[in-house]
């Protein structure tokens, strides 16, 4: 059937982390904004909480919940504060990597370290971005070459990386067969502390300010043979990964345009000029009636997106050939990441100059909403994903995965 | 509860059904429809048989019975979900041809008022007509709209007057859909224009009532196939029984809530015939592109036409999503005022979008008026849907109506 209402069980993790998100996050997004992260506080009651364990299967030691609860605590976390979703402790993507590439196994391993004791402050990485594209050949710079006894040596210099200078352990893509292009490279399980790895300096970035991201070079580091995970060649598989991390950040999106869109209809029902609120003038009223049809469509869209993600994987092991869930997914990351953008724009262009200054939240929400939308996959890719489907083509690397060839994302 | 997106097994089975029937029967006619003006009565009478046998409810807001949900229990409803199947419905009918679906027999438009605002007695009297349509074909309507107000529904002149047991009515309604041919109509008056929407009275006024008359029938831009009538009471009298509700339903601003609660159901209704118009010239783009530009193109061009597509088809898929959602909350009897007005606001958007887009997608092809392309036709029908049943600019009052609640107009 169709039906609009989450379950007993998800009212209450998302009501927890709605007050989760109001008293602890909104409060001190400033605060996080300054030191540039979250205080240990705020990542261990995230941590007790499950939140970043929640829809990874139970056989990796997840919650088994499912996108579509993930998704509606993403919603109510970038409510609170869009950064602090982006910059909480867990496996997040370099958990989905290690499932997605490697399997149920392997992903077992590397998600072990994130339970339990001291798991709250820890944080995995992917490094797939690069800055500079290759003029000779198709796929990244980054070489992973054989050595010794089935050992791997990387090379090469990573851009854009999530949580680069926090992380404990990296998945790194790298070039194994440089014939092959898209379909030669590998994903590496890289620990923080190997040899031969140096973290970048981290970024200063537009918006997010309390999630890190950074790069990493990477000078002839050696990993032993368990370190590859056996499907990172399938264009398939790198498709379907950076699909559903966008819909996580989709889902923030959808957050951060409810936060945006309250505060600006609190805002035009109080400020006043010519005599009367601002808001009881048509131009700032239909704007306000615009955001609330944004919002409306954008949550709609993620939660089909997620249900049919899940629907799809019930049937499926390992990544889904659902092409019908794949063009929900990316219609939903197009258009929220979008709806997002013009909460935060008209955000501040409602409050007027006092949504230039910092004393107001909007300012940073606008720049929050940019941010976001350059990760795990921009409304282009999604875009070019949505009508490949469409048309029935073959799902093409070069205009589907971010990296130095289109728009690189971080991840 | 849940949050879900799969048909039930009987709106898979209707909408299955209806889809079959829109591709391989109505779509061979459409263009002939859209010249004629018309649709032939043999071909309603079909239509009316076959909704019947399937148990669709299909004529603008179904009449009575299971569809309507008016025999269900809040419990049933919710389960059943008529107001859902009635949009998944009027979409894949609307994907065939919309024009067909403002002809189909019924109450129309003026059954939710009936149905809502009437008395028992009055439910009784003007829907039991339209149980038997096996030698005629009857029709109701809905006559809000006059030559001086459209979106000011506030503003209507028509006027009524008690006379005895009679209501005197006198004025003039345009854009009537399916007004001329209607058994009755659903007309709405005012006691005294200076009381606004508190001096509001509808009435149900039957064809052949004296005074009432059929003025022109509207040359369109679109939708041809459908009747758009002038309605003209001079000194019309109707009976009291007809005034819908009875008199002290009036006493608060009733005449008008009536004219407004019938929306919160038709507007989804429109959206779902607005969406399938839209899909209709979407997958017509998709299939197009599929034959002339072939990956050998390149990709530049390529990319910039998929990047169109793809936002044609994102945009229909979010109102889509509203309208679902619209929908539901009236089978969960829940007020779904904003988000009628946010589904029927972005789903005539989206669709124009859509049509307009696959045009230009198309090239020159797309606007040639040739047997089984139907573009150019999607294009001239669309175009009413972000008009009728409120404007999106009214579509917009009444959602910041709903987010300013001290708001009281502009």
């Amino acid at each position: 059937m169709i039906a609009f209402e989450p379950s007993d069980d998800q009212k209450m993790v998302r009501d927890a982390v709605a007050q989760f998100a109001q008293r602890t996050l909104r409060p001190r997004m400033r605060e996080f904004e300054k030191a540039r992260g979250l205080p240990d506080d705020v990542l261990r009651a995230a941590a007790e909480m499950g939140l970043g364990l929640a829809a990874f299967p139970e056989s990796v030691g997840g919650g088994g919940l499912g996108l579509v609860t993930q998704i509606l605590i993403e919603e109510e976390l970038a409510n609170g504060d869009p950064s602090a979703a982006f910059a909480l402790g867990g496996p997040g993507a370099y958990g989905w990597a290690a499932l997605t590439f490697g399997g149920s196994a392997p992903a077992k391993t590397l998600i072990e370290p994130f339970l339990g004791d001291g798991a709250h402050a820890r944080f995995g990485a992917v490094a797939w971005g690069e800055k500079k594209a290759l003029a000779e050949r198709a796929g990244l710079a980054t070489r992973a070459e054989p050595g010794a006894d089935g050992t791997w040596r990387l090379t090469g210099e990573k851009a854009f990386v999530h949580n680069a200078d926090r992380a404990q352990s990296f998945i790194v893509f790298a070039q194994v067969d440089p014939s092959k292009g898209w379909d030669g490279l590998g994903a590496f399980v890289v620990p923080a502390g190997a040899k031969g790895l140096t973290v970048l300096p981290r970024s200063q970035t537009l918006g997010l300010d309390a999630a890190s991201f950074g790069g990493l070079a990477l000078d002839g580091v050696t990993v032993g043979e368990g370190a590859r995970l056996a499907h990172a060649g399938e264009v398939r598989r790198l498709v379907c990964f950076f699909a559903r991390q966008a819909l996580f950040v989709a889902a923030r999106g959808v957050g951060l345009a409810r936060a945006a869109f309250d505060t600006t209809r609190a805002y035009a029902e109080q400020r006043r000029a010519f005599g009367k609120p601002i808001g009881h003038f048509q131009a700032v009223a239909f704007n306000l009636a615009d955001r609330a049809m944004d919002l409306e469509a954008a949550r709609g869209m993620v939660w089909r997106a997620a249900w049919l993600w899940d629907e799809a994987m019930k049937s499926a092991d390992g990544e889904t050939d659902t092409r019908e869930a794949l063009q929900h997914l990316a219609w939903a990351v197009s258009f929220a990441h979008e709806a997002a953008m013009r909460a935060g724009d008209e955000a501040v262009q409602l409050h007027g100059g006092s949504g230039f200054m910092r004393d107001y939240p909007v300012e940073k929400w606008m720049r929050d909403a940019k941010q976001l939308q350059l990760c795990a996959m921009t409304a282009e890719h999604a875009d070019q994903l949505a009508a490949a489907i469409a048309l029935g083509l073959p799902l093409d690397p070069a205009l589907l995965l971010p990296g130095p060839e289109s728009q690189n994302v971080f991840i | 509860m849940t949050i879900e997106f799969s048909l039930n097994s009987r709106q898979r089975e209707l909408t299955a059904m209806i889809h079959q029937f829109a591709e391989t029967v109505v779509r061979p006619q459409s263009l002939s429809w859209d010249r004629e003006h018309g649709v032939p009565h043999d071909f309603l009478r079909q239509i009316v048989v076959m909704l019947q046998s399937i148990g669709g409810g299909l004529s603008m807001g179904p009449s009575r019975g299971e569809d309507a949900g008016e025999t269900l229990d809040a419990e049933k409803k919710k389960k059943r979900q008529p107001a859902l199947s009635t949009i998944l419905s009027a979409e894949a009918m609307s994907w065939g041809d919309a024009g067909l679906l403002l002809c189909i027999p019924g109450p129309g438009l003026g059954g939710p008022p009936v149905r809502s605002s009437g008395t028992p007695a009055q439910r009784e009297r003007f829907f039991k007509p339209f149980d038997d349509m096996s030698k005629d074909l009857k029709w109701g309507a809905y006559a809000l709209t006059e030559p001086g107000a459209g979106s000011d529904v506030a503003g209507i002149r028509t006027t009524c007057r008690k006379e005895g047991r009679e209501w005197v009515l006198s004025g003039r309604k345009c854009y009537i859909t399916n007004g001329a041919r209607a058994s009755w109509n659903v007309v709405f008056a005012t006691v005294d224009p200076s009381l606004g929407r508190a001096g509001h009275r509808a009435f149900v006024v039957e064809k052949g009532t004296p005074g009432f008359s059929v003025g022109r029938i509207e040359d369109k831009m679109g939708l041809r196939a459908s009747e758009t009538a002038e309605l003209a009471f001079e000194e019309c009298r109707v009976p009291e029984d007809n005034l819908l509700g009875g008199e002290d339903s009036y006493k608060s601003k009733e005449g008008f809530m009536t004219a407004m609660k019938t929306f919160d159901t038709t507007r989804p209704l429109v959206a779902a015939m607005a969406l399938g118009i839209g899909r209709a010239a979407y997958e017509y783009a998709v299939a197009f592109v599929k034959e002339h530009y072939v990956l050998s193109r390149p990709i530049p061009r390529y990319a910039a036409i998929a990047e169109r597509l793809a936002r044609v088809g994102r945009n229909l898929a979010a109102a889509r999503v509203t309208t679902w959602r619209a929908a539901w909350l009236a089978d969960q009897g829940e007020n779904n005022a904003k988000e009628a007005s946010i589904c029927k606001a972005m789903a005539g958007g989206a669709a124009i979008r859509a049509c307009i887009e696959a045009i230009e997608i198309c090239g020159a092809e797309g606007s040639i008026a040739a047997e089984h392309q139907l573009l150019e036709k999607w294009f001239r029908d669309i175009k009413v849907y972000d008009i009728f049943e409120g404007t999106g600019q009214i579509q917009r009052i009444v959602i910041s109506k709903r987010l300013l609640p001290d708001l009281k107009s502009f």
